[in-house]
């Protein structure tokens, strides 16, 4: 280090140049990169980006074999030097699913349900989620606990009777009352009861085949995982200061005003996150389609039905195991096709929606 | 202006001062937070209440489908619950090797998750690409993929030669390393026999962790990124190294999103539908008589799911370290 001032070579208005005796770029070179903590942060970032590529192959393993196989013909089953690329490139496995599975109309139908679907989960829970987070008022945890609860109760344990309760369903009675079905016991009364001839539906509506358990479901919050939307929305909405909705109040807006025009609007990204959630989970779903949709001949046709081996394709060729198998991936990615065409569109907002959301648990 | 200020002079003649007013405000608004949650209250009531309630009142009972429409219940006390101990050869066993199971594996899951997001959260090339990749199994692989790969012998055969991809003959759907490998690895450290066979399942069943820790990961990330980064830059002042920091910042900081995270794991890794106790219900509700033997099995094993949960959590929520926030 010198102990003298700088010499000052030229000097304009915002531009000073100073002269002074620099360290030679091969010291510089030597004293930037040839030091442990260099080493150490080279090794640290070869060796993760070496594992997270290691991850993301398995991540995307099963994804390569699928679409190998479906271009595969049988003849590259039987063979053994085909592995992950093709011999006898085809396209018929695409052909025969597009045509013999009637795509198009389990695509059409899918979409039709997981957009309303989604769309009425992502309102309900956003309407539920507010209420739970800004509103103090008795019962607030317990309701919270409930919704919990709904999600902690497996769908599976109550299969039965969802698919009891939608074949013959009813709101406490009052169908069957009002078509005349309802009875205490009593002859006078009783004659009296099923005199009433208002609706016709003297056992309950039988639902099933239709959309409405799926509607149901979405609009009360019941869906699939939908405890879990509630949570990262109320988390959400926690984070918003109360200051914002007070200042609407003062500005004279009423609640629902405010919930709408203030907090939806700032809420998107999380919503969209949600959403996301919501569509990809009703689109793979197949437990709920499966238990609702029961006759083929009723029910609207969906992608999780469509698997299966189509006619033009039935083989007892040698490798036939394996090519039924292949059929099957191929059915799989016809199906998450659509979802992986949004998925590279609004993915980012999976990570930053729930990233921004001040999420933090209480 | 004028009225107002005689109004207010009014209710205090009356003495009734201000405290009526703020407790109406309250009231109004409790009634306003009633009306946001209907929908769930209305839905919980008059759905999802009768369907739990019907449920749990078929385990005890026989059902028989009237064929005009309708169905007739026969009351039959605790029949169904004893017929499933005692009856059912495979039950019991197969609860306790699926619990066992799934006892292993939400700790893996919840590591790997944490694991990940740390590294995810770190500035790095290809951040975006990776986090895309690692979050695609979350909307891709459930459902109806889930069931097509439960059953796939495609993966195995498309991976059961050695020439593709890596040398040492496995692949992601067969194992990947051998018990022997790691035994070899663990012999100095004189760890049981346990741990060695417990790393090994691990690192075999990866795909189906990977899988499974899609929703945590982001739960995770989220937990990382409300860390206010003064403390790390305070940290890095102090001269505390990564280890340090992880250990004495982001593990405290990050503790009670390891407790949603394992609520959340318990619940969705025991209700999912292909882990083994749900694969042997739905098998069994496809036999005669089936459907209410197995709600009764079901709620057996929801019964014990919920006690898991209420240790861990009670147990994870006496460590867990919240933040005050002033």
């Amino acid at each position: 280090m010198s102990t003298s001032a700088p010499k000052v070579k030229k000097e304009s208005k915002n531009k000073i140049k100073v002269e002074f005796d620099r360290t030679p770029l091969k010291e510089r070179l030597k004293a930037k990169f040839l030091n442990t903590f260099f080493f150490q942060s080279v090794v640290v970032k070869i060796f993760r980006f070496i594992f997270l590529l290691g991850i993301a192959y398995v991540v995307l393993y099963p994804f390569f074999t699928k679409i190998a196989g479906s271009f595969m013909s049988p003849e590259d089953f039987v063979d053994v030097t085909v592995r992950l690329i093709p011999k006898n490139f085809t396209l018929d496995t695409y052909k025969a699913i597009w045509t013999d599975l009637k795509y198009l109309e389990a695509l059409s139908n899918t979409l039709l349900i997981s957009l309303v679907c989604a769309l009425l989960q992502t309102f309900t829970c956003c309407v539920i989620a507010y209420g739970l987070a800004k509103y103090k008022f008795k019962g607030n945890g317990l309701i919270f606990l409930l919704v919990m609860l709904t999600m902690i109760v497996p769908h599976r344990t109550l299969q039965a009777s969802i698919s009891l309760n939608f074949t013959y369903f009813d709101i406490m009675g009052i169908f069957s009352f009002l078509s005349g079905g309802a009875s205490v016991g009593i002859e006078g009364i009783d004659s009296i009861l099923s005199s009433i001839h208002i609706l016709k539906y003297p056992g309950g509506i039988n639902l099933i085949n239709t959309y409405w358990p799926l509607i149901i479901f979405s609009i009360t919050g019941l869906a699939f995982k939908n405890g879990l939307y509630i949570f990262m929305l109320r988390q959400f909405f926690r984070g918003i200061p109360d200051s914002l909705e007070e200042s609407a109040y003062i500005d004279g807006s009423g609640d629902f005003r405010t919930f709408i025009q203030i907090i939806l609007p700032m809420s998107v990204p999380m919503m969209i996150t949600v959403f996301l959630f919501a569509f990809c989970w009703q689109w793979t779903d197949s437990f709920y389609t499966g238990m609702f949709f029961t006759n083929p001949n009723k029910a609207p046709l969906v992608l999780s039905q469509i698997v299966g081996i189509p006619r033009s394709l039935d083989t007892d060729y040698a490798g036939q195991n394996m090519y039924e198998a292949a059929i099957k991936n191929t059915c799989g990615i016809m199906i998450i096709l659509p979802l992986v065409i949004l998925y590279t569109f609004l993915q980012r907002y999976l990570v930053e929606g729930i990233e921004r959301s001040g999420l933090t648990a209480e | 202006m004028t009225n107002e200020i005689k109004l207010e002079n009014q209710i205090g003649n009356k003495k009734t001062p201000k405290k009526r007013k703020i407790a109406s405000l309250d009231k109004r608004k409790a009634r306003v937070g009633w009306l946001f949650v209907l929908p769930f209250l209305i839905g919980f009531a008059f759905v999802y209440l009768p369907i739990v309630g019907e449920s749990f009142w078929l385990a005890f009972n026989q059902l028989t489908i009237v064929k005009g429409g309708g169905y007739n219940l026969n009351f039959v006390g605790f029949e169904n619950f004893v017929y499933a101990f005692n009856t059912d050869a495979n039950f019991t066993q197969t609860l306790i090797t699926g619990i066992g199971e799934l006892i292993f594996q939400v700790p893996a899951i919840l590591l790997f998750s944490l694991f990940m997001a740390v590294l995810l959260n770190q500035k790095m090339a290809g951040r975006a690409a990776f986090r895309a990749i690692f979050f695609l199994p979350v909307v891709l692989a459930t459902g109806i993929m889930e069931s097509i790969e439960a059953s796939n012998i495609l993966g195995s055969y498309m991976g059961e030669s050695s020439g593709i991809d890596d040398g040492s003959g496995g692949s992601a759907a067969s194992s990947i390393v051998s018990a022997i490998d790691i035994e070899q690895l663990f012999s100095n450290m004189k760890v049981g026999q346990e741990l060695v066979t417990y790393v090994v399942g691990i690192i075999n069943d990866i795909y189906g962790i990977v899988n499974r820790s899609g929703v945590q990961m982001l739960i995770f990330l989220a937990g990382l990124q409300s860390i206010s980064p003064a403390i790390y830059e305070a940290c890095k002042i102090d001269g505390a190294t990564g280890w340090e920091t992880f250990w004495k910042i982001t593990f405290p900081m990050i503790s009670p999103m390891i407790l949603v995270n394992a609520v959340y794991t318990i619940i969705d890794s025991f209700t999912t539908e292909t882990n083994t106790v749900m694969t042997y219900i739905s098998t069994v509700a496809s036999k005669t008589n089936g459907e209410v033997i197995s709600t009764a099995m079901s709620w057996i094993y929801f019964l014990i799911v919920v006690l898991i949960l209420l240790a861990v959590a009670g147990i994870m929520s006496m460590y867990v370290f919240y933040q005050r926030k002033d």
